[in-house]
């Protein structure tokens, strides 16, 4: 009997329910219970604009692609290194078959921005705005603009991405563009109804690189030009027509308060460091216009405070475009892996006395520069990009690492300037302003150039090809020229040769490959297989 | 010391059978005494170690004639009758020992017994966790180490002398520098994050065992199969590794002391190219890669000089590595008991100083103190005791992580033309402008750094930690057989941790323009509290015990990290934040965060023989963790075992002359583990680091912002272990002979893992349940013990096979993708673990050796006429097309091994002749591959080993070594760099003689002296400094299953050693 009460007592014992277990993140909000006041949508915002950092910062940037890609320069980098670039500027597979994900982090990353934004527009209903309508309006236009932003990039670069305007995690299809386009239109019309509308002179300090009205107003003119170039249409998926998209640029050249700077290598660093050497002066008293400078539209914002950590803040790609292996104290010019090396021709093909050359080209033996690791570059062709480079100081070392960046690579802070005033102008003159003639000249006179008498097309278009060198827009215009795409087929076609770690090696590019990839990217093997086959290949990256 | 746990508690038992004994036996002696003209025998039984042995028996062998041993192991044998007879010396758990005697009528011979230990004594116990069993009953599949076992080794981590000590337990290095945890798996790798196995000291969970010496451990029991793990639940899906720590032993009161010191140097040398050779090298690339001769990298006549002493020919490898670091250890034990109070104090004292950069840049110590004490009190009716140990680690060390972060890689790579010295006695810098060779020119490749400097200037380190564990427990008998147990124990843990780096310049890549401070603590309390009910209950031949249990842990803490810089003083001894003037904010960073967990547990086990023949075991647990959401926060686990001891049938009689027993056993059961990720892995946190965006027109002045850091998973629940074990255990010839079997097959599946998600989620993955590993295997272990008067050996080896398979991974296609860029700079994914290969296996290119001319080139293609390498040159490498597409892509892409071994194996010899004794051991593993990766082959002037002097350099000189080229066309990632891992390792050799045996010193029973050579010889194919290679890549995201991964790796010393052990 005792037995019997023992085990009768030894399951009781089993049977008692636990005490509670349940414990909270202390440091962390929760999804649920986060996006509830100004302050936290506010923060929410931030979080989307960090996607700005994070998209270019690993894979190939797209700036450095499109570079690579359009007519300006070969793929370069270290003569030692893989075939990934060469392959981007040969529209062609076999250069480098195992390379199937080079745009996979930029495909991951974007999407976490569409996240970011996703999630805020979601939730940001559910925030007790206080009376504050107009802010409320702001955060939502802005996010609406840098869901645009990304988009924009990705229909470009592949053409038919999945299209989320919430946040999942299905399996979700790739779109027809013209849906993609249609999001982008009313994100951009709903950008421009409302966001903040500070002239740049009113714009306080602190809130610089807020996308305006202005910022908007631009995108949606270059969203337009470009759709109507490449597919050949007369307006933007129904929602944009030239009109509109003229008005949008002309109220910007209007009322903005956005202006050229005054000398065109003020724009960049490096530039204004070879300019003051070039005077005779320290690089110290170079004049770079800053980062603030009223010429810029819209820029992402880069600072040095990246590290391995987790951190994204930095310009990561700008370290792809520097000379090799190397530093030139006496330019300013900072080591970097030699990239995007810029075809000889191209050096020779501006005008005589046009200033944009210099401060876009490094050319090596033309400047002067002892340099020593010449043997070390893929696709050496003598001459490197200057307007997106990393600096020196006066003793070789690197300017992002004397700020207290973690090294040369992941410190470097130049902005990206998306949107200048110049491209504004240009853009205004494009789509038939009956200023065009004066718009072009601002900026053709401000390289240093006598004013053109008349304009047309491929007038504006050479002058974008000077002014935007190097700045990751040539490509997209070559591809908008005409939807056959021949005229961009015949720029990037190439054949002759180059120099590869001190070898003469033969270089063909075959305009054709252009035409059959219709010059879009490769989508990630990994993403398609991940998929199971619900993402699809584009033609010719099979 | 040389009595263990078993007969602690067999003495206890023993003391009320010795009174019985002594009563009968003085009756059953008494009548001979009167009888005259006998002889005398006295003398003293003592064990191995001297200690007096209390109760032994002494018996002429035929007669009645016997007695037993006093106190102090003395006895005293009268009224034998005179002639040859056989003296029979015994003890229980100690084998016996027969002596022919020559008797005289009224003389007392004087003959001394030391009975050795019985190892294949069948009453041993076994540790089964919440309490201990008789081996001969036990069902599960476990395996016991004597702590005197462990000892002899000398090893500094209780786990590194675990290795090959029991078959299915693999421990490998993941680095040979000094205070590194080894890896552990059990019965093979099971999950692809944590595979550590539960630790359980003296009934405490503790979260590893490196703070604990070996003299301090009574013995330590391995539980492999579900069975015997169940009892841990969810915890023990890897296994559980119970430790005892030793107790004080009833009798005299001992004093043992033990101090051994020695060198450990390196084993074994690469040799990469010197200077002449490197320069002739570089040449050659140069030309391969269509580089003129005009232009050659280096005049071989005449190489560049960059100071007085000439052209510098560093052998880098040599300069990174100590010609001798010392290694000692200092241990002091008392131990004691009465009646009422056993105990067991120890200090104890670790010194390991590291074979590359020496003391100063790799250095382990530990200083440890442990009072374990009993007390028995109302009649033994309760039991109180505690246990308390406190250690003190230092540890300053070099970086041993990937490509980026390797200390001793960069010597591997570094030119022999740079020198250590510039003419100032400075460590040289590549990027100074003002040192130039004997042509003028500034040193030809500013961007390589020396890698000794390098090491000095990076690693400037001290890591302390402090950790006390401790429990205090009661044992009360309720009723009779009902007996209640109860314990509270603590780890509490405190870590703080500086390092320096100074400001330097070695290379226009390897600087820092400003001296630093890192300045990290951190610290932990963990609390548990233990309830057991014991019962036991016997109807006649029917035994059963029954147990039931609750168990609560609640875990937490906190850390904080700071850095900044511009110190005050430029040394690392005045390395502190505060002296840190910097106010900068981008150089100045401060974190800290808490956590928090907690467990709770509900168990029972019901233990069931009949007649100590047939046997069952039944366990239950159900587990309870923070770390789960409050639908799937619970969890049941069960396992059954049975047991036939076939030598208690009647048939298996005739066999007894030779089968002394036999049990077959079978077990099936599951076990869990949710120690992986962070503590809220179930909910979708908003991250507020690594958001912010640089607004406005100040660098570094970021504004902070949000985002969701991952999507939630409330489904989320416990990873989950089943396992079937079918094994025997048998004793043959006079029990000398044991042998233990086991087949099992294990199934890990529902890993807590990061989903690789589709990109489009746009945040990281939720943790999800996928995937499963299954390792199927056999065990075998032999064991022969045998006397031959003075000399006495055992020979112990064993074999483990294991075969292991991923299945069910939860993505499209079925892989969990591993890291790249982590060979060299810029190489791709290597290893990976997908469905129906080995975990971790390396994916690449196969190959078929190279190209010797051009006309081979031409002829290789696919069957449709497609060249397939139209772009290599004779000296290449042929890549196999598998799929036979005509071309190399990602599809040809191959399994070429994986790095889990599919035998381990090894050998323990040991004899005693005399005073002396002799002991060896060696390890093994077989069936494993290596990835070797030592070159930066993206680098065209990383040094090469001096294997490439066999490089292909015309048609016929090589098929497997091909042309040297500037680029890496030649490592694409291929079956060049994956090596045979098998080695065999002579570990360990000792040799002792203990003076006490030969010249008798009032008190001491012990004053060994011995000598012994850690691993002195390994056999291998493989060419690397150290074939055990434990250490492995991640992504970051908690996956872990990587290893065999050799990037220059920091191999175990070989170390020779003098020590003395005396006990008093």
């Amino acid at each position: 009997m005792r037995t019997y009460y023992i085990f009768i007592v030894m399951g009781l014992l089993i049977a008692i329910n636990a005490c509670d277990l349940t414990t909270e993140p202390i440091v962390d909000k929760l999804v649920g219970n986060y996006y509830s006041t100004p302050d936290e949508a506010n923060e929410a915002l931030t979080g989307c604009y960090d996607a700005l950092q994070l998209i270019w910062s690993d894979g190939v940037a797209f700036p450095l692609a499109a570079d690579v890609m359009s007519d300006l320069c070969f793929g370069g980098t270290g003569a030692s290194d893989g075939e990934g670039f060469p392959m981007l500027d040969q529209f062609d597979l076999s250069v480098s078959p195992a390379d199937l994900n080079v745009f996979e982090p930029n495909w991951k990353n974007y999407y976490k921005g569409i996240f970011r934004c996703n999630t805020l527009l979601q939730k940001i209903g559910n925030v007790n705005w206080d009376g504050q309508d107009e802010l409320a309006k702001q955060i939502e236009a802005e996010a609406r603009f840098l869901r645009a932003f990304f988009y924009f990039d990705m229909v470009r670069m592949w053409e038919r991405v999945p299209l989320l305007t919430v946040p999942s995690s299905a399996n979700t299809p790739q779109s027809e563009p013209d849906l993609t386009y249609q999001l982008i239109a009313s994100d951009l019309l709903f950008a421009i109804e409302n966001a903040r509308t500070e002239t740049y002179a009113n714009m306080p300090a602190t809130d610089f690189g807020h996308a305006t009205k202005w910022a908007a107003e631009a995108l949606m003119a270059r969203v337009y030009l470009y759709y109507t170039g490449y597919y050949g249409t007369t307006d933007l998926v129904g929602a944009v027509t030239q009109t509109d998209a003229l008005a949008y640029v002309e109220d910007v050249i209007a009322n903005s308060g956005h202006d050229l700077v005054e000398n065109f290598a003020d724009l960049w660093p490096a530039a204004s460091t070879y300019e003051a050497a070039e005077a005779g002066n320290p690089i110290t008293e170079a004049t770079y216009a800053g980062e603030t400078n009223k010429e810029v539209v819209f820029s992402i914002k880069y600072t040095y405070t990246s590290d391995y950590n987790g951190n994204t803040d930095g310009n990561h790609w700008l370290v792809m475009y520097g000379l090799r292996g190397e530093s030139y104290a006496a330019s300013g010019y900072g080591s970097g892996w030699g990239a995007c090396t810029v075809l000889p021709s191209v050096y020779s093909s501006w005008p005589t006395g046009d200033e944009r050359r210099d401060a876009s080209i490094m050319a090596i033996d033309e400047e002067g520069i002892n340099y020593t690791k010449a043997n070390d570059v893929k696709e050496y062709t003598g001459y490197f990009t200057k307007k997106y480079t990393p600096t020196c100081d006066e003793e070789g070392n690197s300017i992002a690492v004397n700020n207290g960046g973690v090294n040369f690579m992941i410190g470097q802070f130049q902005d990206y300037f998306s949107i200048r005033f110049a491209d504004v102008l240009l853009m205004a003159a494009e789509l038939g302003s009956t200023n065009a003639l004066d718009y072009v000249n601002q900026v053709h006179t401000r390289a240093g150039l006598t004013a053109l008498s008349t304009v047309d097309k491929d007038v504006i278009f050479e002058e974008r090809r000077l002014e935007f060198a190097f700045e990751g827009l040539r490509y997209w215009d070559l591809l908008r020229y005409d939807p056959s795409l021949q005229y961009a087929a015949n720029k990037v076609a190439f054949s002759g040769t180059v120099e590869t770690g001190a070898a003469e090696v033969s270089k063909i590019i075959d305009g054709n490959n252009l035409v059959k990839t219709r010059g879009l990217f490769q989508i990630p093997n990994n993403q398609i297989t991940l998929s199971n086959g619900v993402l699809t290949q584009n033609p010719g990256w099979e | 010391m040389k009595k263990n746990f078993t007969h602690v508690l067999l003495n206890r038992s023993l003391k009320r059978l010795l009174q019985y004994v002594l009563i009968i036996g003085v009756f059953l002696i008494g009548p001979s005494w009167v009888s005259a003209q006998t002889g005398n025998v006295s003398g003293k039984i003592t064990d191995a170690s001297g200690l007096p042995l209390i109760g032994a028996n002494v018996v002429v062998k035929g007669t009645t004639v016997g007695t037993i041993s006093d106190l102090d192991g003395n006895y005293t044998l009268t009224g034998i009758n005179p002639g040859n007879q056989v003296l029979v010396a015994s003890f229980i758990g100690f084998a016996n020992i027969e002596q022919p005697v020559e008797i005289k009528a009224n003389q007392t011979l004087k003959i001394d017994f030391t009975l050795t230990e019985d190892i294949t004594s069948l009453d041993e116990l076994v540790v089964i966790g919440y309490g201990v069993q008789k081996k001969k009953l036990s069902t599960g599949a476990t395996a016991q180490v004597k702590g005197d076992d462990l000892v002899k080794l000398k090893t500094v981590n209780p786990l590194q002398a675990l290795q090959g000590q029991t078959p299915g337990v693999n421990i490998t290095s993941t680095s040979g520098q000094p205070g590194e945890t080894p890896k552990i798996n059990i019965r093979g790798l099971g999950t692809i994050d944590n595979a550590s196995p539960l630790y359980i000291v003296d009934g405490v969970q503790v979260g590893d065992i490196k703070y604990l010496s070996n003299s301090d451990i009574e013995s330590i029991d391995v539980l492999k199969d579900a069975a015997s793990c169940a009892i841990y639940g969810s915890q023990a899906a890897n296994g559980v590794i119970i430790i005892t720590t030793r107790q004080g032993q009833q009798g005299k009161s001992q004093i043992s002391f033990d101090a051994y010191y020695g060198m450990q140097s390196r084993a074994k040398k690469i040799n990469l190219l010197n200077a002449a050779q490197y320069a002739q090298i570089m040449n050659e690339q140069h030309l391969n890669s269509g580089g003129s001769t005009s232009t050659m990298p280096f005049n071989l006549t005449n190489l560049p000089a960059y100071t007085s002493k000439g052209s510098a020919n560093t052998d880098w490898l040599d300069e990174m590595f100590e010609k001798s670091a010392p290694t000692q250890n200092y241990n002091l034990g008392i131990t004691g008991a009465n009646e009422q109070t056993s105990y067991f104090m120890s200090l104890n004292y670790t010194g390991q100083a590291g074979i590359v950069g020496g003391a100063d840049k790799s250095n382990y110590e530990r200083y440890g103190a442990r009072f374990n004490a009993e007390h028995k009190l109302y009649n033994d009716k309760i039991k109180i005791g505690q246990h308390l140990s406190v250690t003190y680690e230092k540890k300053k060390g070099i970086q041993v992580g990937n490509q980026y972060s390797n200390t001793l890689r960069s010597a591997f790579n570094v030119s022999p033309l740079l020198p250590m010295y510039d003419d100032n006695g400075k460590f040289f810098n590549t990027a100074s402008n003002d040192i130039v060779d004997q042509n003028g020119d500034t040193y030809w490749n500013n961007t390589e750094a020396n890698p000794y400097a390098s090491m000095i200037y990076n690693n400037q380190n001290l890591r302390n930690t402090q950790k006390l564990v401790a429990d205090v427990y009661a044992v009360v008998d309720l009723l009779k057989n009902l007996k209640y147990r109860s314990s509270v124990s603590t780890e509490y843990y405190s870590e703080d941790y500086r390092s320096y780096t100074p400001e330097f310049k070695l290379s226009i890549y390897s600087f820092s323009d400003y001296d630093k401070v890192t300045q990290n603590m951190s610290k932990g309390l963990s609390l548990a509290y233990d309830n057991t009910l014991t019962y036991d209950l016997n109807i006649e031949a029917h035994k059963i015990t029954a147990m039931v249990g609750t168990w609560y842990k609640h875990n937490d803490g906190s850390w904080m990290n700071g850095e900044n810089t511009d110190l005050g003083f430029d040394d690392f001894g005045h390395a502190w934040l505060s002296n840190a003037l910097n106010t900068e904010t981008v150089l100045k960073k401060i974190t800290g965060a808490p956590f928090e967990n907690s467990m709770f547990s509900q168990f029972a086990r019901l233990l069931y023989n009949y007649n100590e023949t047939y046997l069952l075991n039944y366990t239950f647990r159900r587990d309870g963790s923070s770390r789960f959401s409050e639908k799937k926060r619970y969890a049941p686990f069960h396992s059954v075992s049975a047991g036939w001891v076939l030598t208690n049938e009647s048939f298996m009689e005739p066999f007894a002359g030779i089968l002394n027993f036999m049990k077959i056993r079978a077990s099936i059961g599951q076990a869990g583990n949710q120690n992986i990720g962070d503590e809220y892995m179930y909910l979708a946190p908003i991250k507020f680091t690594q958001a912010t965006y640089n607004f406005g027109n100040t660098e570094a002045v970021s504004e902070n912002g949000s985002f969701p850091k991952r999507l939630s998973n409330e489904d989320l629940h416990w990873e989950n272990q089943k396992q079937i074990d079918i094994g025997f255990d048998a004793r043959f010839l006079n029990s000398k002979m044991n042998v233990t079997f086991d087949w099992y097959n294990k199934t890990t599946k529902d890993w807590l893992i990061l989903a690789p998600v589709l990109a489009t989620a746009g945040t990281d993955a939720p943790y999800i349940n996928a995937g499963s590993i299954v390792n199927t295997g056999v065990e075998f272990q032999l064991s022969y013990t045998d006397t031959k008067g003075d000399f006495s050996y055992n020979i112990t080896p064993s074999i483990a096979f294991n075969k292991n398979e991923v299945k069910e991974i939860p993505t499209e296609d079925g892989i969990i993708h591993g890291a790249a860029n982590t060979l060299y700079a810029n190489s791709t994914e290597f290893y990976r673990a997908e469905d129906g290969h080995a975990i971790g296996y390396f994916w690449g290119y196969e190959t078929d050796g190279l190209f010797q001319n051009t006309a081979e080139v031409q002829n290789y293609r696919n069957s449709e006429g497609t060249i397939i390498q139209p772009n290599a040159k004779p000296g290449d490498v042929r890549y196999v097309d598998q799929n036979g597409d005509g071309k190399i892509n990602l599809d040809d892409k191959t399994d070429l091994g994986d790095p889990n071994p599919d035998v381990t194996f090894s050998l323990n010899l040991s004899c005693n002749y005399k005073a002396f004794d002799l002991a060896m051991f060696v390890s093994g593993v077989a069936g494993n591959q290596i990835v070797q990766s030592y070159r930066d082959h993206t680098n065209k002037y990383s040094n090469y080993t001096t294997e490439i002097l066999d490089r292909w350099t015309g048609e016929g000189t090589s098929d497997r070594i091909p042309r040297v080229t500037n680029g890496n066309i030649n490592y694409q990632f291929s079956d060049l760099f994956v090596k045979n891992g098998a080695y065999m390792r002579i570990s360990n050799i000792t040799i002792g003689y203990d003076v006490a045996k030969r010249i008798k010193v009032k008190n001491f029973s012990q004053c060994r002296i011995y000598a012994s050579i850690q691993n002195l010889y390994t056999l291998t194919k493989y060419d690397g400094m150290d074939p055990e290679v434990g250490y492995g890549l991640d992504n970051g995201s908690g996956d872990k299953f990587s290893s065999g991964v050799d990037l220059g790796y920091y191999p175990l010393p070989r170390t020779l050693l003098m020590g003395i052990s005396v006990k008093f």
